[in-house]
C-alpha cells in the first residue's frame, strides 16, 4: 500500500456525514536545474495534498490540506462539509464514481524511484559535459508520484509512478537549438543524447536571417507538434469547451475536418506514455480516439461532463487535477500515428520549399472555436529550399487555424517520439505527448522577432 | 514557526553552508465559484511547510519540506546541503549587502475575507450570474478568492521577518455563441478576475453584480459585430489591456535574472543586457514605469520580500529611457547597481525568484475622453482575451475581447477579434499619450508563470488609457 492510500483511507475515516471521496496526491522529487552549464536552481520537494470532497444533500464542498496526520486529516473532511452545508444543491453532480476494476498499467520504475539529490546532479552534469561548445541551459529532474482515490462508495484506486526528463537548450549570443528526453524509466534516457542534439541544432543556427511574412508550408519537430496539439486541446478536445460550444469540434463530429493521415488518440494505457490507471476522480483510463483519419470522432469525458450531456456518454477517465478543474476534462497522453517518412530529412524531402520548425514558444489561443492559435518558433527555425534544410531564419511568429495546418499533410515521421508536457507547476504529475514530426502545406507566418540565442 | 526556521538556518550552517535562509510558511487558499447558476467549485484549502535554501562553494541549494517542526526544517537543511555540494560547475556567488533586519508586517484590512460566511461569497457570485444571463449567453461563470498567507524569514545575516499577507478578489465571464461563432466578455478581466491585498471591503468595491447585465449584453454584440479589420492605426488601449502590455514587455524583459540567461531555457530571456541601464531608450518621453512594493492593494505589495530587503519604490523607466532593472542580491552584486528587493517564491516548496512586484505605467494627463479627441481613425481595445510574446520579449501580439472604432475623437461601432502586433521598444516609442491619474486604475493578476519547477506569482499593475500612434491591427490565420 502506498502513503498516498494510507493517508487517504485515514482521512475517510474521519468522515463526518454525507458521502466523501479523498484524493491524495503525493510528491517525492528533484529537479537540477542549469543555466550557463551550472546548477543554479537545485530544487528537492517532498510533499502529500489531500483534496477532500464532501457530499451532503446534493451538495458538494471540497478542502485540502497537505498535513497528514488524523487530527489535521479530521478538521480538512470537517471543513470539505462544512463547504458542502454552505453550497446549493446541484441537480447535475453524477454522485461519487463507484468501485470497478483498474487497467493494469506499468508506469513504475524502482531504479528511477530510487534516484537522490546526488543522482540528478549527476546526472544533470552528464548533459552539460556533452554539449563543451556551447551554455547548456535546461534541466534533469526525476520523481516518484503516488495517486490514490478513496470514497465512501467503495471506490479505491491507487498507483505509484515515476518520470524523468532532460530538456536541453543549448545557446550561446547568437546560436541556440533544443532537444529533450523523457521516460518512466531512467535507464532508457541517458541525458547526454538530447544535448548533443541541442548543440548541433544550435550550431547551424548562426546567422539567421529574415522571412516576408506569408503561407508557408513548413516541417514541424515532434516538440512543436506537441505544444500545437496541447494548445488546441484546451478548448477544443475536452468535453467542457465541447458542451460550451467553444471547441472546434462543435457540429463536426463524424465530419472529416483534416488529412486523412491525420489520426489523435488519447492513450494513457500505452507503455510507450507515462502510464496511468485512472484520473483524478478515480474513473479508469480509457484510450479515446479523438480524430480517425482525419475524421472528428469524439472528445475526452468526466464524470461532471458527461452526466451533463446526458444518455449514451460516460466517463472516460478524463477528470483533471485540481488546478486545472477551470479547463474540465483534458486528454493528457496524446498519441499521435506516425506515418511512412523515416526522418525529418524525408519530410523536408516532401515539403520542397517552406520552413522547418524545431521548437514553439508561447502559444495563445486567439479564437477558440475557430481553432486558431498564435505563438513564437525559437531555438532551430531553417528555411527549406529544394527539399533540404537550408539557411537558418530569426524566430517567427504564426498565427494559425490548426484546420489550417492539419488539412494538407504530406507526410509524418513514421517512429513517434515522447515530447514531456509537465512544467512541474503544483503538484507533480507526469504526462506527455507521443507525436511524431508532420510536414504541413499551410503554415501562416504573420511577422519575425528575435534572432536565435540568448 | 520562528524558531523553526532558525533551527533551519542553524543546520544547514553546521553543514557547511555559507550563507542559508529558511522559510516557514502556512498558506490558506479559498474560492468559490458558480457556473451557470449552479455551484461550480467551493474550495478551502491549506499547505504549511519548510522551504531551505543554502549556498555551499557557491552553488545553490533548495529543499521544502510539507511539515512545519523543527526536525523537518532541520531535514529540509541538511538536504538543500547536500543538493548544493553535488550540483556540477564552478562559480563565485556574490549577494548585494543586507543590512541585519527584523520587522513585521501585515496587510491592513477592514473585513478578513475569511470571516465572509461562504454562502455569503456563492450569493454575491449567483447574484452576479443572473444579472449577465441574456438569451445567446450560454455559460456564465462568477468567481471569487481569498488567500492568507503567514510566513517567517530568518537568515545566516541576521534577517528575522514575519509577514502577513491577506488578498481577495474576484471575476464574472458570459461566453455568447450563436453558429460557428463564440465570444466571452470578462469584468474585471479574463485572468480570474482581479484580485488585491485587503479585506473584503476590496471585492465589494469591484461591483460584480452591478458591471454583469452590460458584460452579457456586450457578450451578446460582439455575436454581430463585425471583424476587426487588418491596418495600420492608432489604438488606445484600456487600463487593463494596457497592464497586460506592461507585464509582458516591460515587466518580464527587466528582471534581472533573465537578461542574465537564466530563465533562457523555459520562460525565455531578454532583449535587454546590463549595459542598456541608463542607456537604452526603451520608449517615448511619455512613457514612465515604476515598480513599487509599497502600492496600496497591490498583490506585490509586502514589509520585505524573500530575501529580507525592505520594500521600495524605483523607477524603472524614466521619460523612456531604461533606468532600472528588477533583482535580487545575488544579480544586484553582479550589475553592480541596487540591492534586490525582488525575490519572491510561491509558497514553500519553491525557491525564491526575481519577480515583479506591482510594476506601473505611470499616467500622464487629461481624460479618456481627451485622449480619443486627438484620434481621427483608430481603435479602442479593452480586455485582453489572447497574449504572446517572443522568448526575448521583442516580438507580440496581443487580442482583445472588444474593440470599437475611433471616428473623429468619438467612438463608433463595435468591432470583435480585435489584435495588435509589435515590437516591444518600437511599439512603446510609438506611445504618444497616457490618460491622467483620475483615469489610472490598479488590477492584481494570479496567474504569472515563471521558473522551473514551475512558480506563479501574484502581480499588481496599475495604468492609465493609452495612446500608440502607428500600429498593426488585425492580424488573422
Amino acid at each position: 500500500m502506498s502513503r498516498a492510500l494510507e493517508i487517504a483511507e485515514l482521512a475517510l475515516s474521519t468522515t463526518r456525514g454525507g458521502d466523501a471521496e479523498v484524493l491524495v496526491h503525493a510528491e517525492r522529487s528533484g529537479v537540477a536545474r542549469f543555466a550557463a552549464s551550472i546548477v543554479h536552481q537545485p530544487t528537492l520537494i517532498d510533499n502529500a495534498v489531500v483534496r477532500a470532497r464532501v457530499v451532503r444533500d446534493g451538495k458538494v464542498g471540497w478542502a485540502a490540506t497537505n498535513r497528514s496526520d488524523k487530527e489535521r486529516l479530521g478538521e480538512v473532511m470537517g471543513r470539505a462539509g462544512e463547504a458542502a452545508d454552505s453550497a446549493k444543491p446541484d441537480p447535475d453532480f453524477p454522485g461519487l464514481g463507484a468501485p470497478g476494476g483498474y487497467p493494469e498499467v506499468a508506469g513504475y520504475d524502482e531504479e528511477t524511484a530510487s534516484l537522490g539529490a546526488e543522482d540528478q546532479a549527476r546526472l544533470a552534469a552528464a548533459a552539460i559535459e556533452a554539449a563543451p561548445d556551447f551554455g547548456l541551459y535546461g534541466y534533469f529532474t526525476s520523481g516518484v508520484t503516488e495517486i490514490a482515490v478513496v470514497s465512501s462508495t467503495g471506490l479505491s484506486a491507487d498507483q505509484s509512478m515515476t518520470d524523468a526528463v532532460c530538456i536541453c537548450l543549448a545557446a550561446d549570443d547568437g546560436a541556440s537549438g533544443w532537444s529533450e528526453r523523457t521516460s518512466w524509466r531512467v535507464g532508457e534516457l541517458d541525458p547526454a543524447e538530447p544535448a548533443r542534439e541541442a548543440a548541433a541544432t544550435a550550431a547551424k543556427t548562426r546567422g539567421a536571417g529574415t522571412l516576408e511574412p506569408g503561407t508557408y508550408a513548413a516541417v514541424l519537430e515532434p516538440f512543436a507538434v506537441a505544444e500545437l496539439v496541447r494548445w488546441f486541446s484546451y478548448d477544443s478536445l475536452g468535453a467542457q469547451g465541447y458542451l460550451e460550444e467553444r471547441s472546434y469540434f462543435c457540429g463536426r463530429v463524424g465530419e472529416r475536418a483534416f488529412d486523412p493521415k491525420i489520426s489523435i488518440a488519447d492513450d494513457a494505457l500505452s507503455t510507450a506514455n507515462l502510464p496511468k490507471a485512472f484520473d483524478f476522480e478515480g474513473t479508469p483510463k480509457q484510450r479515446v480516439q479523438m480524430i480517425e483519419d482525419g475524421v472528428i470522432r469524439d472528445v475526452v469525458w468526466d464524470r461532471v461532463t458527461a452526466a451533463r450531456a446526458g444518455e449514451g456518454h460516460a466517463s472516460t477517465g478524463h477528470a483533471p487535477p485540481d488546478a486545472w478543474r477551470f479547463f474540465g476534462p483534458l486528454p493528457t497522453a496524446f498519441s499521435m500515428a506516425g506515418g511512412e517518412a523515416g526522418s525529418t530529412e524525408e519530410l523536408a524531402a516532401l515539403v520542397g520549399d517552406g520552413i522547418y520548425v524545431t521548437r514553439l514558444h508561447y502559444l495563445s489561443v486567439v479564437d477558440p472555436r475557430g481553432g486558431v492559435l498564435t505563438g513564437m518558433t525559437r531555438d532551430g527555425t531553417f528555411r527549406i529550399r529544394d527539399g533540404k534544410v537550408a539557411e537558418p531564419l530569426v524566430n517567427l511568429r504564426f498565427t494559425v487555424a490548426m484546420s489550417d495546418v492539419l488539412a494538407e499533410v504530406p507526410g509524418l515521421t513514421r517512429e513517434p517520439m515522447l515530447v514531456n508536457l509537465n512544467d512541474l507547476y503544483d503538484e507533480r504529475f507526469p504526462h506527455a505527448a507521443l507525436v511524431p514530426a508532420l510536414a504541413t502545406r499551410r503554415f501562416h507566418i504573420t511577422g519575425t522577432g528575435s534572432g536565435p540565442g540568448l | 514557526m520562528k524558531a523553526l526556521a532558525e533551527a533551519a538556518v542553524d543546520a544547514a550552517v553546521g553543514a557547511g553552508a555559507s550563507y542559508a535562509d529558511a522559510r516557514a510558511v502556512s498558506l490558506r487558499r479559498q474560492y468559490a465559484i458558480t457556473k451557470n447558476g449552479q455551484v461550480d467549485g467551493l474550495s478551502d484549502a491549506e499547505s504549511e511547510g519548510v522551504g531551505v535554501r543554502v549556498l555551499v562553494g557557491g552553488a545553490w541549494g533548495f529543499a521544502g519540506e510539507g511539515r512545519l517542526d523543527e526536525a523537518a526544517a532541520r531535514d529540509a537543511a541538511r538536504r538543500a546541503v547536500e543538493f548544493a555540494r553535488a550540483a556540477p560547475g564552478l562559480r563565485q556567488t556574490a549577494l548585494a549587502p543586507l543590512d541585519a533586519q527584523s520587522g513585521s508586517y501585515r496587510t491592513p484590512m477592514e473585513r478578513d475575507p475569511f470571516d465572509v460566511p461562504l454562502t455569503e461569497k456563492i450569493d454575491l457570485c449567483l447574484r452576479a450570474e443572473e444579472g449577465m444571463r441574456q438569451s445567446k449567453v450560454k455559460v456564465t461563470l462568477a468567481m471569487v478568492r481569498a488567500q492568507r498567507e503567514h510566513k517567517v524569514l530568518a537568515t545566516s545575516d541576521g534577517v528575522s521577518i514575519e509577514q502577513e499577507l491577506v488578498e481577495c478578489g474576484g471575476g464574472i465571464d458570459a461566453y455568447a455563441s450563436e453558429g460557428d461563432v463564440t465570444q466571452i466578455r470578462s469584468y474585471p478581466s479574463q485572468h480570474s478576475g482581479v484580485s488585491g491585498q485587503g479585506g473584503w471591503e476590496f471585492v465589494e468595491q469591484l461591483g460584480l453584480d452591478r458591471e454583469a447585465p452590460r458584460v452579457g449584453e456586450q457578450a451578446v454584440a460582439l455575436l454581430s459585430a463585425a471583424e476587426c479589420p487588418a491596418a495600420t492605426t492608432t489604438i488606445v488601449l484600456s487600463p487593463e489591456q494596457a497592464v497586460m502590455q506592461l507585464h509582458e514587455s516591460v515587466g518580464h524583459p527587466t528582471e534581472l535574472d533573465r537578461v542574465y540567461g537564466t530563465e533562457a531555457a523555459y520562460a525565455g530571456t531578454s532583449f535587454l543586457s546590463p549595459g542598456d541601464l541608463g542607456n537604452l531608450r526603451y520608449g517615448s518621453e511619455k512613457m514612465n514605469i515604476t515598480s513599487d512594493a509599497t502600492t496600496p492593494h497591490g498583490l506585490g505589495t509586502f514589509g520585505f520580500d524573500d530575501e529580507g530587503v525592505p520594500a521600495q519604490r524605483e523607477s524603472i523607466v524614466t521619460e523612456g529611457l531604461l533606468r532600472g532593472f528588477l533583482s535580487s542580491r545575488e544579480t544586484a552584486a553582479r550589475i553592480g547597481a541596487g540591492v534586490g528587493g525582488c525575490m519572491r517564491a510561491d509558497g514553500w516548496s519553491r525557491m525564491p525568484l526575481v519577480r515583479m512586484t506591482n510594476l506601473h505605467l505611470e499616467p500622464g494627463e487629461g481624460s479618456f475622453e481627451e485622449l480619443l479627441e486627438d484620434v481621427a481613425e483608430g481603435l479602442y481595445m479593452e480586455t485582453n482575451k489572447s497574449w504572446s510574446i517572443d522568448d526575448k520579449r521583442l516580438n507580440f501580439q496581443f487580442g482583445a475581447q472588444i474593440a470599437w472604432e475611433i471616428k473623429n475623437g468619438k467612438l463608433g461601432r463595435m468591432l470583435r477579434d480585435a489584435t495588435y502586433t509589435g515590437v516591444t521598444p518600437i511599439f512603446w516609442g510609438k506611445l504618444d499619450a497616457v490618460a491622467g491619474p483620475e483615469e489610472w486604475q490598479l488590477f492584481g493578476l494570479t496567474n504569472c508563470g515563471k521558473g522551473q519547477p514551475g512558480q506563479e506569482a501574484h502581480v499588481s499593475h496599475g495604468a492609465s488609457p493609452a495612446r500608440f500612434r502607428g500600429v498593426e491591427v488585425g492580424v488573422s490565420a
